[in-house]
């Protein structure tokens, strides 16, 4: 991987040339010549990485204000995640999203991570490609050490104010303050205050002082980080939002506590919103690997023996990669036709290439696989029914696997029932959801802001309003929001809901290029209407699903630079089709017993309705007292269901303590609805047990 | 309940006291009906599943009496529980006909079918869901507490709409209204023959036909009407508008046997012809249990035959092309028990089927308008041409 991204950086450098051959007009000799090689060498030079994805800022996830906004803010929280899991800390967020001017915003992130040494706070934060994730193989949110640099940069284009930085380290040391822009030409930090130098804040009172006095962000704490970026952007709301963004990786990382003030708070008009974590345990610390021997590529091959000082053959390959043995090691000279102990400086083309066929050839045992670090089926359950609302928990944790050398991990977790976001849509978010809409048409809003709401849902609370489905979102008059509001409460969305997936690699939520994903297609490619579930061929199935899928990797395979989608490789699918079936298959479970007791309660309604029919005729017939007839009716009616009533409550349609296989399993939750409509219960039936 | 009891009485006493019959019928049919709502509350008082009895009305459930020549009823019967996801609507609804039918003996009152769908049409308390959604949920169920309490329709005071004409040398006097009716000068309408003519109500005064000719359609009927067939062949002229209802079926029986007068039936050449044949000779299947009171075992089928097509020389645009499902039709009527035995009935059907068409009996006045009632008619009554 490492080689195929220098090389995606070489290959646009004879690109690039071309382009500039072409512009430039050379006449010599009364013959048109339009360049010769000398005045082309002229214009040939070096391009820094960071003019490169100044030009190229699509591939970072910057193509629009939108995606930039969010891009940003997923960076900060990425690299600031992963700082804190490495150094063993809690971690804790605040995001503040602050307006600055139209289509301007002010961007901080803090987090109470470990705190970055002074002198490398420049490096992280305005040099493009610097960290410490790219050379090693360990599993982590970020990957490459571009992000934060490109966020940096992308601000600093667009609205020309230097990035500013705050970090510390410990309670009585200073904290470190850079104002920071990046230097394009030369990929290198350029600082802008305290002379070229940055500025220390005294720890204590007059820090306190200082940071009032040049109105510097920073909240008080022991130790930790922060980035303030303004920039060019939008704030939107729904779909591929920063709102869902952190929504998603609070469920994802039940361990992560995040404040989050957005541009509406900081004008006053909104409240800060929290999502605390529901364990203080951080995830299991993931371990660096070597490459395994599949996993590698011959121009890499060829990369490593060159950086082996001269060592044995045998001795090369025992040290640089993963699972080989002097024994391996022997087998695969052999069938190389090389000796164990010759030098590796004397290795040239050909014979790595035979070494890198040999390797192929020979059966290596599968990587180590603990060195990944999964969610876990527990806190999956925990992280899911903190945020998604539902009555039904399931979690199904995969053994590791291996796809090219690379070990991974999938982990599925589902969630059922609960009502939609649009179902709970406040009236007020509501107004606001409209106002800010770029939609054309209100049925494109509905379907655009609101997961799980298909077309054909749309259309019917269009209907039920009583609206054009042709009229614009933003110019609807109050009287019409308040009828879309009480059409968007009452319509059934349940039944046309599709399954709302949320995807994760290595923690980090992928919220764009659904359709381009493994995850996406494994499950649309998956027999759902086994699981009780319904869908038509070649979709996502229907109905009030939420499901999150996670892909845990020391090497997480992308489809494109801005981790947007994962990689169909078989035997991820393979992996992802199995954890999807085994939660599938408690989901059904569960179903059916909830159809049952439906059915039950369904027959109660329909011999309660006729009860009353009955005892009036027949009081009418023979003068029979017409009440005492009916409770005894009633009677024999509770008795006739009485299965229903054991299961009943008062909202008629769930079931309570049923000694089940569902309910022992630890990798399952049941929630008892409450009678208030879409607050969210923290009662679960396996808690309840115990008391 | 005494109160309303004495009320009803009251009732029939300004009614006239010469009906005490008739007190005693809605007596022992008021009787019933609390006996059927007594057991509901001891049911309920026991904690038991409250159910209704009623006897089948299906294929398997009736049986040809060879002897009597009718369909006769036979001994199942279906368990109708108020506890029985699939039967709780029936259930409520028998029970609601039953109180239904209470109040118009109580009051003294008739309705028709549709008057007591729309009298006990409601929107069961608490929910949208109607107690009848239509007319045909309420026919059946009436048709059950009939068959379930053994009663006539017009002994729960409920009477079909009128359907079927008469007309001839016959004189009826109506008790329900007081009026003497000479049928043989109603007009070009005839007389339309009410759907409840037993004995208390329709009476017989005179009658000097010598035979009934019953016609399918009002069209045929229309046409021996207006050629005053009746009165050159000194018979009752009667059509049923197709499938005859009970009254009319209940008529000819009457006529039948009080005056003991032959019936000649001049249906189409089709199934549901000989259907109507088969219903009037020995009685439906849904009906069964009233086959004594309406089957006429000696009915004889005058026409239209599969051969007259031939016979009379009838132009092909007359033909109908059977369809697959008169085929079907067809040979399930010659299987029937009481067809099954008769090789002029099987000769017929199969050469209907050899045909590959039918004929309506309008079809003869292609030849001449008043064919069927100048030649046709008598030339089979004259040669004693029919089926049996």
């Amino acid at each position: 991987m490492e080689v195929q991204t220098e090389e995606d950086t070489g290959h646009d450098e004879p690109a690039t040339n071309g382009a500039v051959n072409g512009a430039i007009n050379g006449d010599t000799n009364g013959r048109r010549r339009r360049a010769t090689a000398q005045s082309m060498a002229a214009s040939q030079r070096d391009i820094s990485v960071s003019e490169f994805f100044a030009k190229n800022r699509h591939l970072l996830g910057f193509d629009n204000p939108r995606k930039a906004l969010l891009t940003t803010i997923k960076e900060a929280v990425d690299n600031s995640l992963d700082a804190c899991e490495e150094a063993g800390i809690v971690p804790e967020i605040w995001i503040h999203i602050e307006q600055t001017g139209a289509n301007r915003y002010k961007v901080g992130i803090q987090d109470n991570g470990p705190g970055i040494l002074k002198k490398q706070i420049p490096l992280i934060f305005g040099k493009l490609l610097y960290g410490s994730k790219f050379h090693r193989l360990r599993m982590s949110r970020g990957q490459q050490g571009i992000g934060i640099s490109a966020a940096g940069m992308y601000g600093v284009l667009t609205t020309g104010k230097p990035v500013k930085i705050v970090s510390k380290i410990a309670p009585r040391k200073p904290a470190h303050y850079y104002e920071i822009k990046i230097d394009t030409k030369r990929n290198l930090p350029e600082i802008l205050n305290g002379r070229g130098e940055g500025e220390d804040i005294p720890a204590g009172d007059a820090g306190s002082k200082y940071i009032e006095k040049h109105g510097i962000e920073w909240i008080e704490l022991d130790h930790g980080t922060r980035v303030t970026i303004e920039l060019e952007g939008k704030f939107v709301r729904g779909r591929g939002s920063v709102d869902e963004y952190l929504e998603q990786t609070a469920i994802a990382n039940p361990h992560v506590t995040i404040h989050y003030l957005d541009p509406e708070c900081g004008a006053g008009t909104g409240e800060e919103r929290l999502w605390p974590r529901s364990t203080d345990q951080l995830p299991r610390e993931p371990k660096e690997i070597k490459p395994h021997p599949y996993g590698v590529e011959l121009g890499m091959l060829v990369a490593m023996l060159q950086d082996a000082k001269s060592q044995s053959l045998s001795q090369f390959l025992c040290t640089s990669f993963s699972r080989v043995s002097p024994a391996v090691a022997s087998k695969i000279c052999k069938t190389a036709g090389l000796s164990t102990r010759s030098s590796t400086t004397k290795i040239g083309r050909n014979e790595a290439d035979k070494l890198y066929h040999a390797i192929m050839e020979t059966k290596i045992a599968s990587p180590a696989t603990d060195c990944i670090s999964p969610i876990g089926e527990e806190l999956l359950l925990k992280g899911l029914h903190h945020v998604v609302p539902g009555e039904f928990y399931v979690s199904s944790t995969r053994p590791p696997a291996v796809y090219r050398g690379n070990p991974f991990q999938i982990e599925v977790a589902l969630a059922y029932g609960g009502t939609s976001t649009a179902n709970r849509v406040p009236l007020d978010v509501l107004k606001d959801l409209l106002g800010e809409s770029d939609a054309r048409t209100l049925r494109q809003f509905l379907t655009s802001t609101f997961y799980g709401l298909g077309s054909d849902a749309a259309d019917q609370i269009i209907k039920e309003a009583g609206i054009g489905p042709r009229s614009s979102p933003g110019k609807l008059k109050p009287a019409e929001i308040s009828k879309l509001h009480e059409a968007m409460r009452s319509v059934n969305l349940e039944a046309g809901q599709t399954m709302n997936v949320l995807r994760y690699a290595n923690r980090v939520p992928l919220q764009f290029q659904h359709g381009a994903c493994a995850v996406t297609q494994t499950i649309m490619s998956t027999n759902w209407r086994s699981y009780g579930l319904s869908q038509s061929r070649g979709q996502l199935p229907t109905g009030p699903v939420t499901i999150m899928v996670h892909m845990a990797s020391v090497w997480v395979p992308f489809t494109s630079e801005s981790k947007e989608a994962i990689a169909s490789y078989p035997e991820i699918q393979k992996e992802l089709r199995l954890a999807l079936q085994s939660a599938g298959r408690k989901l059904a479970l569960y179903l059916r017993r909830r159809l049952k007791v439906k059915q039950e309660g369904e027959r109660r309604n329909v011999f309660l309705r006729y009860l009353g029919e009955v005892a009036t005729a027949v009081s009418d017939i023979n003068s029979a007292d017409r009440k005492k007839l009916y409770d005894q009716l009633l009677l024999v009616a509770r008795r006739k269901t009485a299965q229903a009533d054991m299961k009943l409550d008062q909202r008629g349609r769930v079931i309570e303590e049923e000694s089940d296989d569902l309910e022992s399993d630890p990798n399952v939750l049941i929630v008892k609805p409450t009678n208030d409509f879409g607050i969210r219960t923290t009662e679960s039936s396996n808690g309840k047990k115990g008391s | 309940m005494a109160k309303k009891a004495r009320k009803s009485t009251a009732t029939k006493n300004d009614n006239g006291a010469a009906k005490v019959e008739l007190n005693d019928r809605d007596k022992k049919t008021l009787k019933d009906l609390v006996g059927l709502a007594d057991r509901i509350v001891v049911d309920a008082e026991k904690k038991r599943d409250p159910y209704l009895d009623i006897p089948a009305r299906t294929l398997s459930n009736v049986r040809y009496n060879k002897t009597k020549r009718r369909i006769e009823l036979c001994g199942n019967t279906n368990r109708r529980q108020l506890f029985n996801l699939s039967q709780a609507k029936s259930y409520m609804q028998t029970v609601l006909v039953a109180s239904g039918c209470k109040q118009l003996i109580d009051e003294g009152k008739t309705l028709s079918l549709r008057g007591l769908y729309y009298k006990l049409k409601r929107s069961i308390e608490g929910t949208k869901e109607e107690t009848f959604a239509d007319q045909s949920e309420s026919d059946p169920v009436i048709e059950d507490l009939e068959v379930g309490m053994n009663s006539l329709r017009e002994e729960l005071h409920l009477y079909a709409s009128n359907r079927g004409n008469l007309a001839g040398p016959l004189t009826v006097f109506d008790h329900s209204t007081g009026d003497e009716i000479d049928c043989a000068r109603m007009g070009s309408g005839g007389y339309s023959i009410p759907s409840i003519v037993e004995n208390d109500i329709i009476e017989f005064k005179k009658c000097t036909a010598k035979f009934i000719l019953h016609v399918e359609k009002d069209t045929v009927w229309r046409r021996f009407s207006e050629d005053k067939f009746w009165r050159t062949h000194n018979c009752i002229l009667t059509h049923g508008g197709g499938q005859p209802p009970r009254g009319v079926r209940r008529m000819l029986n009457r006529l039948h046997n009080e005056f003991k007068l032959p019936v000649y039936c001049l249906l189409d050449n089709d199934p549901w012809g000989y259907y109507i044949y088969s219903v009037i000779k020995q009685g439906s299947i849904n009906l069964a249990y009233e086959s004594a009171r309406m089957a006429i075992p000696d009915a004889k089928f005058l026409g239209l035959r599969s051969k007259d097509y031939a016979r009379c020389e009838l132009s092909p645009s007359v033909k109908i092309n059977l369809n697959e499902q008169d085929i079907k039709r067809a040979k399930q009527i010659a299987r029937y028990p009481w067809f099954e035995h008769k090789k002029a009935w099987q000769k017929e059907i199969e050469q209907m089927l050899a045909n590959g068409f039918k004929l309506e009996v309008e079809s003869l006045i292609s030849k001449d308008i008043s064919y069927v009632t100048e030649v046709y008619t008598p030339d089979r009554l004259r040669e004693e041409d029919w089926l049996d």
